[in-house]
């Protein structure tokens, strides 16, 4: 820690570290020094002249030597122009005065110059009561206007800056906070200044236009109401809005968020602040993709299945018939008959519920949150092992700290995890090594970049754990370094083992299957046994058994775990994926990872819950989905008969089938029951996120529906099946999950507990950032991982990798990889409920490479067949330079029915042919349908 | 004056031409500098001779060299052609008749500073002068004046030219950095300055046309002859561009220090119709306008501020008894806010509220509490914008009121007049 800097501002003494800013310094004296171009989390400009402040320091005299008076302080010489608190840094002895007669006049004088181009028509402004601009102007402003009214700007109003922002240009204090934002957050550069002088005006350039995901932003930092979104115009004044505390319920970061509502209605979602979570950033989906909560396709009632049709019931009728039929069921066929398949977007409190309810009430393990495919894996406890130490900062990590990413585009699955890479990488200095198959934005701030053959992913990490065993300071012999010790090699169980299996796999024997240079494995097996820091981030692309085992090996080896800053992350897909896991939402593992098979785990769980638990592992959803296996199925939050339709004539053989969501979705449309719950607005509860953040939501208002939110069903239900769980509330379930999950038992109420922030927000947060919510604690709990005991011990399990057939086959027939890739904007059924994230969804398409189009007489646009072993489709081609040659990229979820058509088992890469229909395709505009699919 | 120093092709019409500039003499001084002395004793000469920036500021030459941070490495040197204050021509008639002694004139300093790019940004109006700056460019390195390896050393050097797109404000050395790097053309925060963190974030220094083409005859004649020319604090030979209400305007080549009279009556033929000097723009529209009582103030920095103004780039406009004080601060006012570049508050909105009073005075439609209103406006920038440009374009609104506000009020009360 640097020497700290001591000043004196206004009288008061303050220290802080070198390089601090003089307006930063002076909001820890809680002093506020008014500023519109200066934004605490973008490089300061200087450029609005509003944080105009009087500096003075210590004179010198010509022997160097600080002058003294005659009481023995300092001379202080004021600098004879007024200076910017947002650009000065502090420096010793510095003595500065923010409110004196010539700061004051500045004040004024900025913003009478700022008012005679603003159109001051606050009363109809989305900005007004929460407004820099209106705020600084009532604390500093001249109360008279003698600016000539005809003298005015006037602009035709607004134009929009893009699908989801406008701009209203009069408003504009041309601060260039949105510009800058796209520069150093967000690296979209799309926005610019055109003109010049009072003629400056903000302009995109991009095409489409505002191309961003991060558009939304700009309007939270807009100091006026010049940037708009077009979900909030004139939706709401600030102040009548409730402000509910929440959490993101879309991909796995878990962002906080407030809700802010009115009539019932969500009228924004706004960014709350959560430094190690999301700083005070979201993404555009976080922020617009709302609206499937008050989505009229609501489902207002229970319904049941009467004469072949799905008719409205009471919630009586409903329960009583589920209560009866599971009855007959586990009379009949024994409890393993009936099986319950959950989506892990639920909370934990209902998550927990749906397992303890198979496992207590009706008796079997059948439970799963995981795809058919994932459900095949036995990985599923890695995280539990070996996941980030907790305390660790994606978004802080440093010079010291080495980052190995494999297989995902962080850019359109977790945006805000991108952005915290990318700050760790580019400010931070982190030493960023991404391996994928294909470029993705990540590469712009990779130091090494990987790019392996599809199916190679296994031979990459075996050769890499091959040249780190072979480095002089992994272990054994110990080195010096904590992590490197003995003790911790000795902790170490299969050492010898795995360094014979992975002897064949050298950097050069893997550079053919591979494609990368044995130069360029050394290079990096070499960075990571030597940083001091390591985490391992792992996506869905390359999430084999394999591939997680192996990173698992390297942490390891390298002694990469159980230490701040070190560990592994699994790029998780949903908001609550890691949550659905740790409540033991598995066929074989109870909540907090004990296998079914752990006696001692049984009985505590079965003492906890008053009920006996079976001891035989249930079956998984691939399992559960195959014909014949079950009579009773029990679905909340899935959506199977859309995402595998090969599971259509499983799911409508069933004897009996409960479905329990928001919407009538096609699974839904099968069931004998159908069960409305309630969304994550009207209702309390808690998800974990991919980092382990365990986070609290709060409810925004309640809905004239007949719904239920999940855990009331559920305690409903075993009621009526003979056992009374009698939780009153989400927080009774909390109670219950922190003795029964050993990795929740030091989650504390404070932690959780987050302040609502009602009405007006305080004038420094709006001021400084723009977004900020009065905030007094809650950011979360980041459960801790076994490797973090220090007496923990480590097998070093070894799972081979093995040549994909289907993708290194050398086949003339099916001669391109297909690799399917998740896009931010997809088809899903809470993304779809948004009509202004519509037209951003892109049409049905695949990407290839520009040498393979152009061999294969391919343009863009074109249509194209795409045939795999399983089946073909019809649809456009983009040549866009994303796809490396010889592989084709494929965006999930654009098109359920097509996705399956395609892949074998679930979403992962296979092999097919492409060949040209030669028929042009005209880019479509934001309305065109997607394209006809054959052969489904 | 007998001889010419910079204005060289006065005395030797032909000597934009590379035989001629080097049979009189020509890159003999860029030969001293390389051959006889090291980088280091090239800056002190510069220093002794105390030759001060021509380009406006007057900031000593040698002593800016010297900020250069030790050991970092690539440096550059830019040279400021960017001339575009009003009533300023005299690097067009270097740079377009003795192209030459600015060319030594940037080797000479490449050599001292160690780099081995140099930049011209030269004002998207002067192409026709850019083109013949190129040839005498190309000319100088086919003679291995520039080039790799000069004179058999192993000193490089690579002038390159840019044209700018017609910004006042890319004169501004950091908004012209911007432009250079093909960005906005507006200024950089300070500091860092340029020789620490300028051109691609390197350190980079920045000179007038006018001031390196001071420093071949420095190298050559020493610094003792230079400190005999002008007066004590401001050494050597001014080029002064006379303009306004005179009878021969032009470009003057004098010693600093020799007084306005001088200038207008024996070199520019005085006041056209013989009438009388009402006021004097020392420094183009950027400087405070000087009564007529400033005629026997010398044209030095030192002196030219303490009469309360500056002597700036030495472009000096004469207005005669006749013109309107009040038309001359708007046509001021009117160039200001075309050329503001709107990064700072004050500058792009403060020069857009002078224009709108002004024009309002101008055309009698004001009140007289205008003009204090047009005073405020004005004092309210000053200390407050960005960069010079704002702080200068005060300059004629609050000097015109100060020497000529009867003018100010007089131009509303005719009016007030005509309407009772």
């Amino acid at each position: 820690m640097a020497q700290l800097i001591t000043l004196t501002i206004d009288g008061h003494e303050v220290s802080v570290p070198p390089g601090t800013l003089i307006a930063e310094a002076a909001k820890r004296v809680g002093i506020e020094i008014p500023v519109f171009c200066y934004h605490p989390k973008l490089e300061p400009v200087g450029m609005c002249r509003m944080c105009l402040v009087e500096v003075g320091t210590p004179r010198r005299g010509k022997d160097g030597q600080i002058e003294v008076d005659a009481e023995g302080r300092p001379v202080i010489a004021m600098m004879p122009k007024l200076q910017t608190a947002c650009t000065v840094p502090v420096s010793p002895g510095m003595v500065v005065k923010t409110n004196t007669k010539p700061v004051q006049e500045a004040r004024a004088g900025m913003l009478a110059f700022l008012l005679t181009s603003h159109p001051l028509d606050c009363p109809v402004c989305d900005k007004g009561g929460e407004c820099p601009l209106q705020e600084l102007t009532f604390a500093y402003g001249p109360g008279v206007s003698r600016f000539p009214v005809e003298s005015k700007l006037q602009f035709v109003k607004p134009v929009p800056l893009g699908g989801l922002i406008m701009l209203d240009r009069e408003r504009c204090i041309l601060c260039s906070r949105c510009i800058r934002f796209q520069e150093e957050i967000a690296d979209d550069p799309v926005l610019a200044f055109k003109n010049r002088g009072r003629g400056m005006e903000i302009v995109t350039f991009s095409n489409p236009p505002f191309d961003s995901k991060w558009s939304g932003n700009t309007t939270d930092i807009c100091p006026v109401g010049a940037l708009t979104s077009r979900d909030f115009r004139f939706q709401a004044r600030p102040w009548e809005l409730t402000n509910t505390a929440s959490v993101c319920p879309h991909c796995s970061v878990g962002c906080n968020i407030a809700l802010s509502h009115r009539y019932r209605e969500i009228r924004r979602v706004m960014p709350r602040e959560n430094d190690p979570v999301n700083e005070i950033w979201i993404c555009d989906k976080g922020r617009f993709a709302h609206h499937f909560v008050n989505s009229p396709d609501r489902l207002s009632s229970p319904l049941i299945r009467r004469n072949g049709q799905l008719e409205p019931a009471s919630w009586d009728e409903a329960l009583d018939l589920i209560a009866q039929r599971f009855g007959e069921i586990k009379a009949q066929a024994g409890p393993d008959a009936l099986g319950g398949l959950a989506g892990d977007r639920a909370p934990n409190e209902d998550l927990y519920l749906f397992q303890k309810f198979f496992r207590a009430v009706v008796g079997t393990n059948n439970v799963d949150h995981r795809t058919p495919a994932e459900s095949c894996w036995p990985s599923d406890d890695m995280i539990y092992r070996l996941g980030v130490a907790s305390g660790t900062d994606l978004g802080k990590l440093g010079k010291d700290t080495a980052i190995f990413f494999i297989g995902a585009d962080p850019d359109e699955e977790q945006p805000v995890l991108w952005l915290k890479l990318k700050k760790s990488a580019q400010k931070g200095g982190a030493a960023l090594i991404v391996a994928n198959g294909r470029p993705t934005k990540l590469d712009r701030y990779a130091r090494y970049r990987l790019r392996y053959r599809y199916g190679s992913e296994a031979h990459l990490v075996a050769a890499l754990l091959n040249a780190v065993l072979s480095h002089p300071r992994s272990l054994p012999p110990a080195n010096e370094g904590e992590g490197r010790s003995k003790e911790f090699a000795a902790r170490l169980d299969g050492l010898e083992a795995l360094r014979a299996a992975v002897a064949a796999y050298t950097p050069a024997q893997v550079a053919e299957e591979t494609g990368i240079a044995e130069g360029d494995l050394n290079t990096v097996a070499r960075l990571l046994a030597e940083s001091p820091g390591l985490v391992i981030l792992f996506g869905r692309e390359a999430a084999t058994p394999a591939v997680v085992h192996g990173l698992a090996n390297l942490a390891l080896v390298t002694g990469h775990v159980g230490r701040v800053n070190n560990g592994l992350v699994a790029l998780l897909r949903h908001n609550n994926s890691q949550g659905a896991a740790d409540m033991g939402l598995f066929p074989d593992r109870l909540p907090g990872y004990a296998p079914v098979s752990d006696a001692g785990a049984r009985a505590r769980l079965s003492e906890l819950w008053g009920a006996s638990l079976p001891e035989k592992p249930g079956l998984g959803t691939a399992q559960m989905l195959e014909w014949g296996t079950l009579k009773g199925l029990y679905v909340l939050g899935a959506d199977p008969a859309a995402e595998y339709p090969g599971s259509r004539p499983t799911l409508e053989a069933l004897d009996f089938l409960v479905v329990q969501d928001l919407f009538l979705t096609p699974t839904a449309k099968l069931a004998h029951v159908v069960l409305p719950a309630q969304s994550f607005a009207e209702r309390s509860g808690t998800f974990t996120n991919t980092e382990r953040r365990i986070q609290l939501f709060y409810p925004a208002f309640n809905l004239p529906l007949d719904a239920r939110p999940d855990w009331q069903i559920l305690n409903d239900l075993a009621a009526r099946m003979g056992q009374s769980f009698g939780y009153a509330s989400p927080s009774d379930i909390m109670a219950e999950i922190r003795n029964a999950v050993p990795i929740y038992q030091d989650l504390t109420d404070l932690e959780l507990g987050i302040p609502q922030s009602k009405g007006r927000r305080p004038r420094s947060s709006i001021i400084h950032l723009g977004t900020r919510f009065d905030y007094l604690g809650g950011l979360g709990h980041q459960w801790p991982v076994m490797a973090e005991d220090p007496q923990a011990r480590f097998n070093l399990a070894w799972i081979a990798p093995e040549s994909d057939s289907r993708l290194q086959t050398p086949d003339s027939e099916l001669s391109f990889v297909l690799a399917p890739i998740v896009r931010l904007y997809d088809r899903g059924t809470l993304i779809s409920k948004s009509d202004i994230l519509k037209p951003l969804i892109p049409p049905l398409h695949v990407a290839l490479n520009e040498d393979d189009a152009a061999a294969l007489g391919i343009t863009d646009g074109d249509r194209v067949q795409v045939r795999s072993a399983q089946g073909e489709i019809e649809t456009i081609a983009h040549v866009d330079g994303l796809a490396p040659r010889g592989v084709i990229l494929y965006p999930i979820d654009l098109d359920t029915a097509t996705d399956c058509t395609l892949f074998v088992d679930g979403a992962q890469a296979t092999r097919v042919a492409v060949k040209s229909l030669a028929i042009s395709y005209q880019q479509p505009g934001p309305a065109a349908p997607a394209p006809q699919v054959l052969g489904v | 004056m007998p001889e010419h120093i910079i204005l060289r092709d006065l005395d030797i019409p032909d000597i934009a031409q590379f035989d001629v500039y080097v049979n009189h003499g020509g890159y003999q001084a860029l030969r001293k500098a390389i051959k006889e002395n090291t980088p280091d004793q090239v800056i002190d000469i510069v220093k002794r001779a105390n030759l001060r920036g021509r380009g406006g500021a007057g900031f000593p030459a040698g002593v800016k060299w010297g900020f250069l941070p030790k050991g970092v490495f690539p440096r550059y040197l830019v040279v400021n052609a960017d001339e575009s204050e009003p009533g300023t021509f005299k690097d067009r008639q270097i740079m377009e008749n003795n192209p030459h002694q600015l060319l030594e004139g940037i080797a000479i300093t490449a050599y001292a500073i160690q780099c081995r790019a140099a930049y011209i940004y030269i004002r998207g109006e002067y192409a026709s002068v850019a083109g013949k700056l190129q040839r005498a460019i190309n000319a100088a390195r086919a003679a291995n004046y520039l080039g790799p390896n000069i004179l058999g050393s192993d000193f490089t050097l690579e002038v390159y030219l840019h044209l700018g797109a017609g910004a006042y404000i890319c004169g501004e050395e950091t908004a012209l950095l911007e432009s250079l790097e093909g960005r906005l053309g507006q200024p950089r925060n300070k500091p860092p300055f340029p020789a620490a963190v300028g051109l691609y974030n390197k350190p980079t220094i920045i000179n007038n046309v006018e001031t390196l083409a001071n420093v071949p005859p420095i190298i050559e004649r020493g610094p003792e002859w230079y400190l005999s020319i002008g007066t004590e604090k401001s050494p050597g030979p001014k080029v002064f561009c006379l303009s306004g209400h005179v009878n021969r305007p032009g470009n003057y080549e004098l010693p600093l220090g020799t007084p306005f009279r001088v200038l207008i009556e024996e070199y520019g033929g005085g006041v056209r119709d013989g009438k009388q000097v009402k006021g004097i723009l020392p420094a183009g529209a950027s400087a405070p306008i000087l009564p007529a009582q400033a005629l026997d103030v010398p044209m030095d920095f030192e002196s030219v501020q303490a009469a309360g103004s500056m002597l700036g780039s030495g472009s000096v406009i004469v207005m005669d008894e006749d013109t309107d004080m009040v038309w001359a601060a708007l046509k001021m006012v009117r160039f200001f806010k075309h050329e503001s570049c709107g990064k700072c508050t004050p500058c792009r909105e403060g020069t857009y509220w002078m224009l709108k009073l002004l024009e309002r005075i101008h055309s009698g439609k004001a009140q007289l509490s205008d003009i204090d209103l047009l005073n405020e406006v004005a004092s309210t920038m000053v200390g407050k914008c960005f960069c010079p440009l704002g702080e200068f374009s005060v300059s004629p609104v609050l000097s015109s009121i100060k020497h000529f506000r009867d003018e100010y009020e007089a131009a509303i009360r005719a009016q007030m007049k005509m309407a009772s």
